[in-house]
């Protein structure tokens, strides 16, 4: 990958992380002031429509970094390792905003900042296992080495996440059931479903803003690191 | 000349770590009984060739063609220091599909350690160790051996010994290869020897009537240019 | 088939062998079993806490914990002389390689769970006895399940420096699924209700143990040395 490409995905990649950004303002200003406040929670559930869409987007940065690993052991290609790594932190990043609203919201509406829920925990040790992703990257040198090993943890981390969800189901919970999700319409009243699905659209936007920037750094690195190595010997 | 079917052949090998080159371009081939002795400085790639030789490394690019099993002796031993030498050879004698302890007793008896068989490789001096380690290589018969600096650090009598069996393994049709700096030891016993610098093997010199020091001579040309 | 049966075998019998001689992890996770359970056991108020109350999930951190301290032994044993190396040079597939890792592991953390469940009847004094088979058919798969994960994980992590320390980060996010469904059950049975209470659970280990032993076994070669 040219240097100059790289660098021009990375410029495409903050112009398109600010208008997410700007656009994510957007919906706070629609959240907070142009949505109807839910009857039973309060003003404190229009953290939902931060959180719900946060969690959204680790879940897919994990897909995205799971399907990623699986391209990187049939084909080789370092590219698909530097996406599924860079996909990879990006998530974490989102699951850090999922762990901080969640409780947020909570404590409000449960009385408590932290409950051993199952989605709230299913969470947690997905973050833990990016939080894994990222040590195990760290701890080995060589790079082919490290995208094999960082993609079968990818892999692994794919196929638990149905199995987490499943646990969620069979565990009695706290958490409040999908509202979107859920098998037939969903049961959120219109004004409120329109700010809902725009703030899902906004941090598909950031996601993908943040992704291009992380993964064009990603090859800025490698060509540094090529460059140092050449000059070396 | 090498035949139209060598037994070990490899094709413009490539072997990269991360972003630095280790081997460039290598190629050789072998023939039954060719025996060849590859010398360079440290860090000339010369490990990492017999590990893509071996086929426990891959070939970044290139490909390596293998006509026959493979056996190696490496810097490590490849055994285990809580069994005994016998129980390693049983073990690693069942992974290449025969038990047959025959096999097993004979090669003890060849590399001298029948005394010793039922004693824990912990407990093996350096020389005991590495003619286990040939035993072990030589378990299942392969028609190619690689060696990795197999004399350093032998005392006489085994390197001896040592160099006794790689002589009845060339004479048997055996090909070899083995990375050394001992070249006045083992000059007897190789058919060629090949200078690899920097990842590049530069040039294969056959050793049929040279001496140690036409063959050294040749090396300093080889690496000066 | 046959003859990764026979190899897997091989390399079983060769780790146990060699566990056996020395026993430092075998003692490691038994002592270190007993102790868990004696200190969840003291760890609690005994007058608003019943044992029988805090035994399942008391007996399924001790398992856990407690294979975790013998799980790196299977692949640290084949990197001090690079044993690897010549496993690999024999004609064998990866996946008997990790069959035979996998049966050696199972059979040290079955020996584990098998010496501190009597403790455990013992501490925690829980009616056991008729849901005996159920609770070892529970623990069964479980087991299988992180012992699955952990195996294929270990391969990865021994060449860290910090092993010991990365098993666990690694490794604990897959727990989740069984053991919480080991613990559901265990305590189901503690408290005599019908087997078709947890069914769900089954269903679930049952299925997390199929998928996550085959992508074990498939992903092991990619942890090989290239």
């Amino acid at each position: 990958m040219m240097r100059e490409k790289a660098e021009a995905l990375a410029r495409r990649g903050s112009l398109l992380t600010a208008v997410a950004l700007l656009a994510l303002a957007g919906v706070y200003v629609r959240a907070l002031i142009f949505t109807p406040i839910e009857r039973f929670q309060g003003p404190a559930q229009k953290i939902f429509y931060v959180h719900a869409p946060a969690a959204w987007s680790g879940l897919m940065a994990f897909a995205i970094t799971g399907l990623l690993s699986v391209l990187y052991l049939w084909l080789r290609d370092r590219r698909a390792d530097l996406v599924a790594a860079a996909s990879a932190e990006v998530g974490l990043t989102f699951s850090v905003i999922m762990l901080t609203t969640g409780p947020l919201w909570g404590k409000p509406i449960w009385g408590t900042w932290w409950t051993w829920d199952a989605r709230l925990t299913s969470t947690l040790f997905i973050f833990l296992l990016f939080v894994g992703y990222q040590v195990l990257r760290g701890a080995i040198t060589d790079p082919e080495t490290r995208a094999r090993y960082c993609a079968v943890i990818g892999i692994l981390g794919l196929v638990l996440v149905p199995f987490i969800h499943m646990t969620v189901y069979l565990f009695r919970t706290l958490h409040p059931d999908p509202v979107v999700l859920k098998p037939g319409s969903p049961s959120l009243p219109g004004n409120m479903l329109v700010t809902l699905l725009t703030s899902f659209g906004v941090f598909t936007l950031l996601y993908l803003g943040f992704l291009a920037q992380r993964y064009a750094l990603g090859v800025l690195r490698d060509l540094n690191d090529e460059e140092a190595g050449r000059a070396v010997s | 000349m090498p035949p139209a079917e060598p037994v070990l052949a490899a094709r413009d090998v490539t072997r990269r770590f991360g972003h630095r080159r280790v081997l460039s371009g290598v190629s050789l081939a072998l023939s039954p009984g060719d025996a060849l002795l590859l010398v360079g400085p440290n860090g000339a790639g010369k490990t990492t060739l017999l590990r893509v030789l071996a086929g426990l490394l891959r070939a970044s690019g290139g490909r390596v063609e293998r006509r026959g099993q493979v056996g190696m002796v490496a810097h490590a031993s490849m055994l285990y220091d809580a069994l005994t030498a016998r129980e390693n050879l049983r073990f690693f004698a069942r992974l290449h599909g025969g038990a047959s302890g025959g096999r097993v007793d004979q090669l003890l008896e060849r590399m001298g350690l029948s005394a010793r068989a039922d004693e824990r490789v912990g407990a093996f001096s350096r020389g005991m160790t590495q003619r286990l380690a040939i035993a072990r290589a030589l378990l299942s018969d392969p028609e190619i051996l690689l060696l990795d600096e197999p004399l350093t650090g032998l005392d006489d009598a085994s390197s001896e010994q040592v160099l006794a069996v790689l002589g009845e393994l060339r004479a048997r049709g055996r090909t070899l290869v083995i990375a050394s700096h001992q070249l006045a030891e083992l000059m007897g016993v190789v058919t060629a020897v090949g200078f690899l610098t920097r990842g590049e093997l530069r040039a294969v010199e056959p050793t049929a009537g040279r001496d140690v020091a036409a063959i050294t001579a040749r090396y300093r040309e080889v690496a000066r240019a | 088939m046959r003859d990764a049966l026979r190899t897997a075998w091989t390399i079983a019998g060769k780790d146990l062998a060699i566990e056996w001689r020395t026993k430092t992890a075998l003692v490691s996770s038994l002592t270190f079993a007993v102790l868990v359970l004696a200190v969840l056991y003291f760890a609690r108020d005994p007058t608003a806490v019943g044992a029988v109350d805090i035994a399942p999930g008391a007996l399924w951190v001790t398992f856990t914990f407690a294979a975790m301290i013998g799980l790196n032994r299977a692949f640290l044993l084949e990197r001090e002389n690079r044993a690897m190396d010549g496993i690999l040079l024999a004609p064998v597939s990866p996946q008997a390689v990790f069959f035979g890792k996998l049966a050696a592991n199972l059979v040290f953390v079955g020996t584990v769970e098998l010496v501190s469940l009597p403790v455990f009847i013992l501490f925690y004094d829980v009616p056991i006895v008729r849901g005996l088979p159920a609770l070892v058919g529970i623990t069964a798969m479980a087991t299988l399940a992180f012992v699955a994960i952990g195996t294929l994980l270990s391969s990865m992590v021994v060449r860290t420096r910090f092993a010991e320390l990365m098993l666990p980060l690694l490794l604990l996010p897959f727990l989740v699924p069984p053991v919480v469904g080991a613990v559901q059950a265990t305590a189901r049975i503690l408290a005599d209700r019908p087997l078709s209470e947890v069914q769900g659970w089954l269903k679930l280990l049952a299925a997390f143990d199929i998928v996550f032993v085959t992508i074990s076994t498939l992903l092991f070669e990619a942890t090989l040395e290239e």
